[in-house]
């Protein structure tokens, strides 16, 4: 009769986890914005977006236009990326079938966008930072609007929708991150007094949890939505952080990056951290994506070294391709 | 026969260009059809596939097989943006009459399929919006599947319109941002003259036509012999210190006749098109019988970090002569990289007709006021095209320690270096080829070019160095110099290492002051006070002229006792053009002949 429940019991195995494993795939958007031979008019070589079908997948596949200087990606994830918005020089691309069909849905005043995010929840709702500010679409891309009433440096370089309420966005701008209770018509400055704010992101879990890199100030963080922001000093060598990401399941694990600092680790919520370097052989850092299926798995985009990639939480590090590549920003889904 | 006749052709053109005369409308346009001659006749026997071989043969109607040939050849695998864009739909238009309907098919699908960057200068959105301008009233009333950016054809003109119409606006109102630029007025003439040409929308036309005018219009008052003169927005090497290889100098041939002659590609489109220049612009690009001061506004490309204002004003002033052409802007960072803050050209000794100086600064601070990419990373990513950037030894750019003040045929330049900065050094650019460069007991290095005379007054100890090095010529895919060249045989680097410093520049013709000896005599008893502690520069100094001129640094500027307010500067303001800032209306005037641009109104008044 014991044997009779082991075979089950084997059986259901069999059935069970290759359906699990199936699940954990996922797909890895890479954004290239150039190669250290970009010319603009020049026969420079190819650049944009690229994704690897599962972060098992060793090959590079480009999506969408060459060469327009992509600076960012936001993909869908409800959607299982049939729509990704891509910030650009040309604006703001669009595809809604996956990557099959494009389309720049902004005009010509918008240009040089640095970043787009989409509300998962109202993906007709999609924000984009600029050098020239903020702008809104609240029709997916059919009419994109200015609302920069608030902020004193309008020059953006991330834009977050908050995950638990989506009237109340983040800026980071180069004097301070802004905070939006109305979707963007006003802004305020949080408490964080530093300029050159690169970059600011927020807890998978908590809203109110929020963590800001600099260009020469190093890495703070809020835990009341911006009130009070503390400087993250333990275990940092560095002050020029383009790249910081939680790690979606824990989100008491943080990796931040940026200039020439190699990875840095936080294993407290950003109150300290340690380097990990290992096997990493370009520090200048300006993306770093955690894999939402598989939390040891983490990649690292680097500024003209192409990708790393660690499968042991950044003990170790290697070479995942794009080689030479500028890569901005990366994403992995769980799809 | 043909090969003889071809040599007596071009010695005819070559003194035709060297000795530019006035001459009547009559014999202007037909001296014109000459010239457009000479530029295309290279390209219908170029077998090199090229749009601009492709566009002669079809005008001349010639190997028009050829033509198509090159065309679907060229379209397998179009690079090059908005550098694709004009030259590719420039081939169409001069050719859709006469390719086959499968070349025209390849050039329609090209437009679906080839994504080109809308690049990040003003340059290249005015040849991207021209094109695509262009390109969508030619393949009317198709979806966005059509397009490469999936807008409509309707969608893509109309935002092309409304982009080139603010263009037009905002250079009409404050200013050009990349003003005259020896190497990027090409860029901008040419989708001018192709929409002059080609476009539909009656006025897309117009305006076309106008701005044409008005860019012309803007270099011919600062032009000589074929040279920009005055300070530029930006300026490669080589052309700033051999001023006639610059693009700019190639219109100057074919639209004014001067200069050398030249079948530079970047004139084939202008000389198969329709546009003419009107006479009273020609007459004032090559009347120099009366010396005359102009001044102009401009403004900075956009601010996007490190500043408040956007678009902060540029004041410009040239004194131009028949001999030579002195002109400056007011100094700081107005351009990133290539800005050319002064500079005297004359007619002598070619090719090294100039003399200049600048502070050979570069920044991350600099290149992220106008840049978006990370400023920590920003300088490798504008080596990457522009290889002299950080470079000590470099002949372009400008700085925030360097201020200037001009009155008539004399500037002050002064410098307060911050210590620690990039480059604790300032430069001056002296050619091989003059035929004095006397130092002078007095202080004064006295040079003579020709009929032109220099004085230069340092205001600091300095050394000279001779420069060593002349590497290759060869040009990139946009037709750039390669390696641009920063050292040039023989040529003398006047070099200071003192942080607070400046000189004092005169320049006269033998016209204005006679002998040579003469100017030398005048200098030595014309000697600058000047004050160079940090924080405290300044110089006093009474001009050859007569006139008192005070400047400290950064912004004080009087003259014989009066505060000089340049925020006052017009948009044009001389003998020849005039414009109010604001107005979007020039005036052009030569003699009794008036020509007025009303953009406005869109509408030209003879």
């Amino acid at each position: 009769m014991k044997s009779i429940f082991s075979l089950l019991f084997a059986g259901l195995l069999i059935v069970v986890v290759p359906a699990e494993l199936f699940s954990q795939v996922s797909t890895v958007y890479a954004s290239v914005l150039s190669t250290k031979l970009f010319v603009v008019g020049a026969a420079n070589p190819e650049t944009g977006l690229y994704y690897q079908r599962s972060s098992e997948d060793t090959v590079w596949h480009h999506m969408g236009a060459k060469n327009i200087r992509e600076f960012g990606v936001a993909v869908h994830t409800p959607s299982r990326g049939q729509l990704i918005c891509l910030a650009s020089g040309n604006g703001v691309h669009m595809t809604t079938d996956g990557g099959s069909t494009w389309r720049i849905t902004t005009g010509w005043q918008i240009t040089e966008v640095l970043a787009v995010t989409i509300d998962d929840a109202n993906p007709n709702f999609m924000l984009c930072g600029t050098p020239y500010g903020v702008f809104r679409t609240l029709d997916r891309g059919t009419t994109w609007v200015e609302c920069n009433n608030g902020i004193a440096q309008k020059f953006t370089s991330s834009v977050i929708i908050d995950h638990s309420n989506s009237s109340i966005l983040y800026c980071s701008t180069e004097d301070g991150v802004y905070r939006s209770q109305n979707r963007g018509d006003t802004w305020k400055r949080t408490g964080l007094n530093v300029g050159g704010v690169r970059v600011v992101v927020q807890s998978p879990k908590d809203p109110d949890v929020l963590i800001a890199g600099t260009d020469d100030d190093g890495i703070y963080v809020t835990r009341n939505g911006g009130r009070y922001w503390e400087k993250s000093e333990a275990g940092l060598d560095h002050l020029t952080f383009f790249t910081i990401t939680f790690d979606p399941v824990n989100p008491k694990i943080l990796y931040a990056g940026g200039y020439m600092t190699g990875v840095y680790k936080s294993i407290d919520g950003g109150v300290s951290w340690t380097r990990k370097n290992v096997g990493l052989s370009n520090l200048n850092l300006h993306s770093i994506a955690v894999d939402p299926t598989n939390s040891n798995r983490v990649f690292a985009g680097t500024q003209w070294g192409g990708v790393f990639r660690s499968d042991d939480g950044g003990d170790t590090w290697r070479n995942a391709g794009l080689s030479g590549s500028q890569v901005w920003q990366i994403t992995v889904q769980p799809f | 026969m043909k090969q003889v006749t071809f040599v007596l052709f071009l010695i005819l053109a070559v003194c035709a260009g060297a000795y530019a005369q006035i001459v009547n409308r009559e014999t202007y346009l037909k001296e014109f059809e000459k010239r457009v001659a000479f530029v295309t006749s290279v390209y219908d026997t170029l077998q090199t596939p090229g749009y601009y071989q492709i566009a002669v043969r079809y005008t001349h109607n010639k190997e028009i097989a050829v033509a198509d040939r090159m065309f679907k050849e060229l379209l397998r695998d179009p690079r090059g943006d908005m550098f694709w864009m004009i030259p590719s739909i420039g081939a169409y238009l001069v050719g859709k009459d006469k390719m086959s309907a499968e070349t025209k098919a390849v050039v329609r699908n090209a437009w679906k399929t080839y994504a080109p960057y809308r690049g990040d200068t003003e340059n290249h959105w005015c040849m991207y919006y021209s094109a695509l301008f262009l390109a969508a009233e030619q393949f009317p009333n198709l979806p966005g599947s059509e397009w490469y950016n999936g807008k409509s054809s309707d969608e893509n003109r109309q935002e092309a319109k409304e982009y080139l119409i603010h263009w037009m606006k905002i250079t009409t109102t404050i200013g050009q941002g990349e003003f005259d630029s020896p190497d990027y007025f090409p860029e901008y003439a040419m989708p001018m003259i192709l929409l002059s040409h080609f476009a539909e929308d009656p006025e897309m036309k117009t305006r076309g036509t106008m701005m044409t005018d008005f860019l012309f219009a803007d270099f011919a008052v600062e032009h000589l012999e074929g040279q920009y003169i005055g300070g530029y927005s930006r300026i490669y090497q080589p052309a700033v210190y051999k001023p006639l290889l610059s693009p700019a100098s190639a219109f100057a041939y074919l639209y004014f006749g001067t200069g050398e002659p030249t079948n530079s590609g970047w004139i084939v489109l202008p000389a198969l098109s329709t546009y003419r220049l009107p006479e009273v612009i020609y007459n004032i690009a090559v009347d120099r019988s009366k010396t005359y001061i102009h001044k102009e506004r401009k403004r900075v490309r956009n601010v996007i970090r490190f500043g408040s204002e956007k678009n902060p004003p540029v004041y410009k002033y040239s004194y131009v002569t028949k001999d030579y052409g002195i002109g400056s802007l007011q100094g700081g960072i107005l351009q990133p990289i290539q800005q050319h803050t002064w500079g005297v050209r004359y007619l002598y000794g070619r090719p090294y007709t100039t003399i200049f100086g600048l502070h050979p600064y570069w920044s991350g601070w600099e290149v992220g006021m106008f840049f978006p990419e990370e400023v920590k990373t920003l300088i490798a990513d504008v080596v990457a095209s522009k290889g002299t950037y950080n470079n000590p030894d470099k002949w372009t750019g400008g700085s925030p320690f360097e201020r200037t003040f001009q009155h008539k045929n004399t500037l002050i330049v002064l410098y307060d270096i911050k210590p620690g900065t990039t480059t604790e050094h300032i430069d001056g650019f002296f050619p091989r080829n003059l035929e004095e460069r006397i130092v002078d007991p007095s202080g004064w290095i006295i040079c003579k070019a020709g009929d032109t005379y220099v004085g230069w007054y340092p205001l600091q100890e300095h050394e000279w160095k001779e420069e060593l090095e002349t590497p290759s010529n060869s040009l990139n895919d946009i037709g750039r110099p390669q390696l641009e060249r920063v050292k040039e045989m023989g040529n003398w680097r006047l070099r200071s290492y003192k942080l607070q410093n400046g000189y004092v520049i005169e320049v006269r013709s033998k016209d204005e002051i006679g002998s040579f000896d003469r100017f030398k005599s005048e200098l030595r008893s014309h000697v600058p006070k000047a004050t160079l502690t940090p924080g405290s520069v300044s110089v006093r100094y009474g001009t050859l002229g007569g006139d008192k001129m005070n400047f400290a640094f950064p912004e004080k500027r009087t003259l014989n006792g009066k505060e000089i307010d340049l925020s006052k500067t017009r948009l044009f303001d001389g003998p020849f053009l005039n414009a109010a800032v604001g107005s979007e209306k020039l005036t052009i005037t030569y003699k009794t002949k008036k020509l007025i641009l009303d953009f406005k109104a869109v509408k030209v008044i003879e």
